[in-house]
């Protein structure tokens, strides 16, 4: 087994697919690694000269799972440009959309994508170690992952008026305001969804306990973090963009139309994916990343109640900021009782059925910015709008672009730790996509591509193909 | 929808649920996504030997989406502006186009939509396991939508953020470039209700996909007879704006396969 390397391929239970190389020396020892995105679909090339009036719209189509995130983004960067200040009762039902979106998208990754490497043991055989397993041995814990779910699409479907692809938001506001009959609606649901969300606290607890010992060892790599924050809080809507350093200090904080004279972006020719980092530290001093632990890390606490019990336990019991890379999925588990927490607070606000949901907008050319807290972490839109309504340029900086570096990092990092004189024990290789895994990478958004393929190879030095895995 | 599937289908693989890495012969498998590069075009292929009944589930597999965008700008700008360092020892080769999957496998069934209602998909499951027809949206969106179609008498179009709509009446009928006169229904018209004109995700419905239908001058006819705007206009309005039928332009591809097969 001398110099070669492996391929994982298709990496699974990750949104998108993707792929892993890992180098070995003569010896059977890794010398790099690297997580692939292998697809491009360009929508920064077929976007330039849609006018503005659908462009939010189509533009949410990068993504399936985050849709709602960028067309919040997208409206928010237009509204820039025009100028428009949308009402109060506007804002809340947006925010509202997003709680709706991280529930849906936290609750299947929490338990559809990363529960099965938590639930079963190291060496079990990889075609039970998934969801549709679990449903089996707990039909209940099933019907929870699914019921939680169905919450997050409910709140979409309600206010947006779509499950998937949202249509309500727009510059101005919402087409519609929120009726009391749909409320009532939600807030019974949300009542059990909050209930619900306990119990997967306490379980995730649990399993985070049972296997901690032997999950930190996958990764701990220290770099900057960056979220947004109000009033040193968690905010997914609004806010400032807050980037501390590895100790935990501040280093820079702004608003979202100074995001691009912080953030910088670089291709690398292995793959389509871009890579984001803090401008004035440079390639590769700069590197940050985002998700739920960044929220954590960049704040100190939370608006809500039980959110802010387990942040500052979190805190405590990990540090501040939290390096470990699979903190992501107990953070996770964090931003999903907020999620559910917020909802109910915003739901019982007496002036959330006001019909004020939309202002008239004047089209401007121009410059701007939208950025909100996407699952994955900050996201940010920038169009350049010219006189006629038509986009002339765009560039969006996505979660798992500013993530890219750490997982390929991490990824290293991992296989360094597991694989050993060319040995690669059983289960072990899992191990590797979960530090994946753990950042929730959507690789669509990354490459904004369909459909992408992510698969890990095992290569020598010679780049002979050994196995693909 | 996961949950209603799984009590007819065991799921034996899906990289998003499940970890295996070799595609198995199955009953029946689900393309999602269209053909950008090569390594697309393998796996479709590789799918389509290894199932007995394939299904293209959403725009991109079926029509080729809202990606096929990407089609009139050449791949050879497409690189040279953006990935001019990329190294293609490492990356799959691109295809000239991005195509939906019928460009190069047989496909059993098709489920267009942006994304298809799960309705619709589950109906479509529930029947092919059932040994029966799936019932067919033949239809256009019109056909499901509330809003009351009138000849207005309007002097120009409007874009959707210009103005509030009316909640009873026809977009089009109030000035907006609604396509839901020249899309297949099944969708419950869910954008229209809300207020949001039909952008075209469900494709074409049967009586637009004959190739010598022009579905540029149906449009044009029908904003025409519902808002009294003459056709010249409503022409140079169009034309000024090449993604109004950024769904449907490049659904030429579907159209010429057969219309008895697309839910």
């Amino acid at each position: 087994m001398s110099g070669k390397e492996i391929t994982i391929s298709p990496t699974t239970r990750i949104e998108g697919n993707g792929k892993v190389t890992i180098r070995l020396d003569e010896s059977g020892n890794v010398t790099d690694a690297h997580f692939y995105a292998t697809e491009v679909r360009g929508f920064e090339f077929f976007m330039r000269g849609m006018e503005a009036d659908r462009l939010p719209f189509i533009i949410s189509r990068i993504c399936g799972v985050c849709s709602t995130a960028h067309i919040t983004a997208s409206v928010e960067a237009i509204e820039s440009i025009y100028q428009t200040e949308i009402t109060e009762t506007a804002k809340r039902l947006r925010e509202l959309l997003l709680m709706g979106q991280i529930i849906n998208n936290h609750s299947l990754v929490t338990y559809f994508l990363t529960l099965p490497d938590f639930w079963f043991p190291l060496d079990e055989d990889p075609s039970k170690r998934n969801i549709f397993q679990i449903m089996r041995e707990r039909p209940d814990i099933g019907k929870k992952a699914i019921s939680l779910r169905r919450f997050g699409a409910k709140i979409l479907e309600v206010i947006g008026k779509r499950e998937v692809h949202v249509l309500s938001v727009i510059p101005g506001g919402l087409i519609n305001p929120l009726k009391e009959s749909e409320r009532a609606v939600l807030l019974k649901e949300a009542e059990d969804s909050l209930e619900t969300v306990k119990e997967a606290l306490i379980m995730g607890k649990e399993l985070f306990d049972k296997n901690w010992a032997d999950f930190k060892k996958m990764g701990n790599y220290r770099t900057h973090y960056m979220a947004l924050t109000k009033d040193n809080a968690i905010d997914f809507y609004s806010g400032k963009i807050r980037i501390i350093n590895p100790e935990g200090t501040t280093l820079s904080e702004f608003t979202a139309q100074d995001y691009m004279k912080h953030v910088e972006e670089k291709i690398s020719s292995w793959t389509f994916a871009k890579f984001a980092y803090i401008k004035a530290l440079g390639w590769p001093e700069g590197i940050v990343q985002v998700g739920p632990t960044a929220r954590i890390n960049v704040n100190s606490r939370s608006t809500t109640e039980l959110a802010d019990k387990e942040l500052q336990e979190f805190k405590k019991r990990f540090g501040s900021p939290a390096h470990y890379t699979i903190l992501f999925d107990y953070a996770r588990l964090i931003d999903l009782v907020y999620a559910v927490e917020k909802t109910i607070e915003i739901l019982n606000r007496d002036d959330l059925t006001r019909t004020d949901t939309r202002v008239r907008v004047k089209a401007k050319a121009g410059r701007g910015i939208g950025v909100v807290e996407a699952p994955r972490g900050t996201l940010a839109h920038e169009y350049v709008l010219n006189e006629e309504g038509r986009l002339e340029q765009l560039k969006l900086i996505i979660p798992t672009q500013i993530n890219n570096q750490a997982i390929n990092l991490n990824v290293k990092d991992a296989a360094t730790e597991f694989i050993h004189n060319g040995e690669i024990k059983p289960g072990l290789l899992n191990r590797i996509e979960m530090v994946i895994r753990a950042y929730d990478p959507c690789i669509k958004c990354a490459t904004r591509t369909s459909g992408e393929k992510l698969s890990v190879e095992i290569r020598n030095r010679r780049d002979e193909l050994l196995t693909v895995l | 929808m996961i949950d209603v599937l799984s009590e007819d289908f065991e799921i034996v693989y899906s990289p998003t649920f499940i970890d295996l890495k070799e595609i198995p012969n199955v009953d029946l498998a689900i393309v999602e996504g269209g053909v950008r590069t090569k390594e697309d075009e393998r796996l479709v292929r590789e799918v389509r030997a290894k199932c007995r009944i394939l299904v293209a589930l959403g725009l991109c597999a079926t029509h080729g989406g809202i990606t096929s965008l990407g089609n009139i700008l050449s791949l050879k700008s497409l690189l040279e502006t953006e990935y001019s360092l990329t190294d293609k020892t490492k990356l799959p080769e691109l295809e000239d186009l991005m195509y939906p999957i019928c460009s190069f496998v047989d496909v059993d069934y098709y489920i267009p939509g942006c994304p298809p209602m799960p309705l619709l998909i589950v109906h479509t499951f529930k029947s092919i396991v059932s040994g029966k027809q799936p019932m067919r949206f033949q239809s256009v969106v019109c056909t499901e939508c509330h809003r009351k179609i009138i000849a207005a008498k309007l002097d120009r179009l409007y874009g959707v953020y210009e103005k509030e709509a009316d909640h009873e009446l026809c977009l089009v009928s109030q000035g907006f470039v609604c396509l839901g006169s020249l899309t297949r229904d099944g969708c419950g018209a869910p954008c229209p209700r809300a207020g949001f004109t039909c952008f075209g995700c469900r494709g074409p419905p049967d009586s637009m996909m004959y190739r010598s239908r022009d579905m540029y001058a149906f449009l044009v006819k029908v904003i025409a007879s519902r808002t009294s705007i003459n056709e010249e206009t409503i022409k140079a309005e169009l034309y000024r704006n090449p993604f109004v039928f950024h769904t449907f332009i490049f659904s030429s591809f579907e159209r010429a396969k057969a219309r008895e097969k697309v839910i």
